[in-house]
């Protein structure tokens, strides 16, 4: 799914986070939002996912305004796994609150996919490490078989081989899956390894925007300060 | 000027809280009579309050009956009305502390662990978690509990009736040595129907309170460990203050 966002304005209250974007996600491509803490890069793709209403502008979904979200999934920044539910239930909610019980062998084949071993089937979030939270929520995401998944920071609290292993796996999953992905997030190591195209956000507009092998490459100022600030 | 000003939003902010508030309420029943019912949900959420409540449930019924027929005989013993300690006890369990004890005790027991589940999980993304999911948190998470606990906190109220009544006619008995038959007699005798539907009729309504006014508290909190704690306060507080103030009004339709 092509998504096209032309000069799209969100505030909350009389703060406007987003002031003025408009970008294109490819078909089958993987787009990374990058900016600073706070820039609005959450609020944009919820507002793309119709989490959030925008105040003006436009978001065409392969040219139509309108769109089932059945097509869309998210990875949350941390998982946002159901505390009260098992990892089973999780993966399957959709299923599993519906009271369909035939769920267990889609959702073993998801669990190996994303590298978890079936023995935490019948665990509770609270029981896993940060790492395979995130596996069980891309689990969860990669459930409905999504043609648009957005992943809110995938990386975001895991040491650094944990979010090696989550970039490889997602790579894998968009790839195999050719799935649309757009990440959001301030690590550029992620961004070179699991992007196509970036967009660079900073104050509520796009400030830079290119290709992801290209990020070091960069002649904005802004972005490059940014790159040296987050270390790469 | 600064000050001033301060009055200024917070009026503004209190009145576009109650008319956020009264929305939730009108959405809340516009989606109750919407499907989907997450049967199993509600049903989990019922048992688990009930579960946990009963124990308190009962602490409250005892103890309020026990030293109500204390503190009346305190009373009516002075001017020789010891025979009016059973009417008085059924008398104000039935109509009145057995459905505001009840709404109170519920309130800081049930009331803050609603409020603090879906505030926390507002803070940990799990709310914007279901709307990905397509699921709309109004029939998955407010219409169980402000169902079940709509439903429950009546028969709650009548657990606190029998057991605050029991409460009363132990004290009576064995200790300001009142006969027993005669006690249980004038205490079935002065009950009429009225009364004790009186104190279930506020039990529906505190149990609504309680269970909106959580949820409410829950989903709107503000961000963070501080937004979980103020949300849980602001529940309980705003119950407990709803409780209290409705109770006048809904004594004044049964009087």
């Amino acid at each position: 799914m092509k998504i096209e966002i032309k000069n799209l304005k969100k505030k909350f209250n009389d703060n406007f986070v987003l002031k003025d974007i408009s970008l294109t996600i490819e078909k089958n491509k993987s787009t990374i939002i990058l900016g600073e803490s706070g820039c609005g890069k959450s609020v944009l793709i919820k507002t793309i996912y119709k989490l959030f209403e925008f105040d003006s502008g436009s978001i065409l979904y392969d040219g139509k305004s309108e769109v089932d979200i059945d097509k869309f999934s998210m990875l949350f920044q941390y998982g946002a796994l159901f505390d009260s539910l098992k990892i089973s239930e999780n993966i399957a909610f959709t299923d599993f609150i519906n009271n369909k019980t035939n769920f267990e062998r889609k959702v073993l084949s998801l669990m190996n996919d994303v590298g978890l071993n079936k023995s935490i089937f019948d665990r509770y979030p609270s029981e896993l490490s940060g790492g395979m939270k995130k596996r069980a929520a891309l689990a969860r995401a990669l459930y409905k078989n999504p043609k648009v998944i957005f992943l809110d920071e995938p990386t975001t609290g895991l040491d650094p081989i944990n979010s090696d292993k989550i970039n490889d796996l997602i790579l894998e999953v968009i790839t195999k899956r050719k799935i649309t992905a757009v990440s959001i997030t301030h690590d550029i190591k992620s961004a070179i390894k699991t992007g196509d195209n970036y967009y660079f956000i900073n104050d509520g507009i796009i400030q830079d925007k290119g290709d992801c092998k290209k990020i070091l490459k960069t002649k904005n100022k802004i972005f490059k300060s940014f790159i040296i600030g987050a270390k790469y | 000027m600064k000050f001033i000003e301060n009055i200024g939003k917070f009026i503004i902010k209190l009145f576009s809280s109650f008319g956020k508030f009264i929305l939730f309420i009108l959405f809340f029943f516009k989606y109750l009579f919407k499907p989907k019912f997450y049967l199993k949900n509600n049903l989990s959420f019922f048992v688990n309050v009930f579960i946990s409540s009963i124990p308190i449930i009962a602490l409250t019924g005892i103890f309020s009956g026990m030293v109500l027929a204390l503190q009346s005989y305190t009373g009516f013993s002075r001017f020789s009305a010891e025979s009016a300690i059973p009417n008085i006890v059924v008398l104000t369990l039935t109509r009145e502390l057995g459905p505001v004890l009840t709404g109170l005790m519920i309130s800081a027991r049930v009331g803050s662990s609603i409020a603090a589940e879906i505030a926390t999980m507002r803070v940990t993304e799990q709310i914007d978690a279901l709307k990905t999911l397509n699921t709309n948190y109004y029939n998955y998470l407010v219409t169980p509990r402000v169902i079940s606990l709509t439903l429950a906190l009546p028969i709650f109220v009548t657990l606190v009736d029998f057991i605050g009544v029991m409460g009363g006619y132990i004290v009576s008995v064995h200790r300001l040595g009142f006969n027993d038959n005669l006690y249980l007699l004038n205490t079935i005798d002065f009950l009429s129907l009225g009364d004790y539907l009186s104190g279930i009729f506020k039990a529906f309504a505190f149990g609504f309170i309680i269970s909106i006014v959580s949820c409410y508290c829950g989903l709107f909190s503000d961000k963070g460990a501080f937004g979980v704690g103020s949300a849980t306060t602001n529940a309980v507080v705003i119950s407990s203050v709803l409780i209290l103030s409705s109770n006048y009004f809904l004594t004044e339709l049964f009087f």
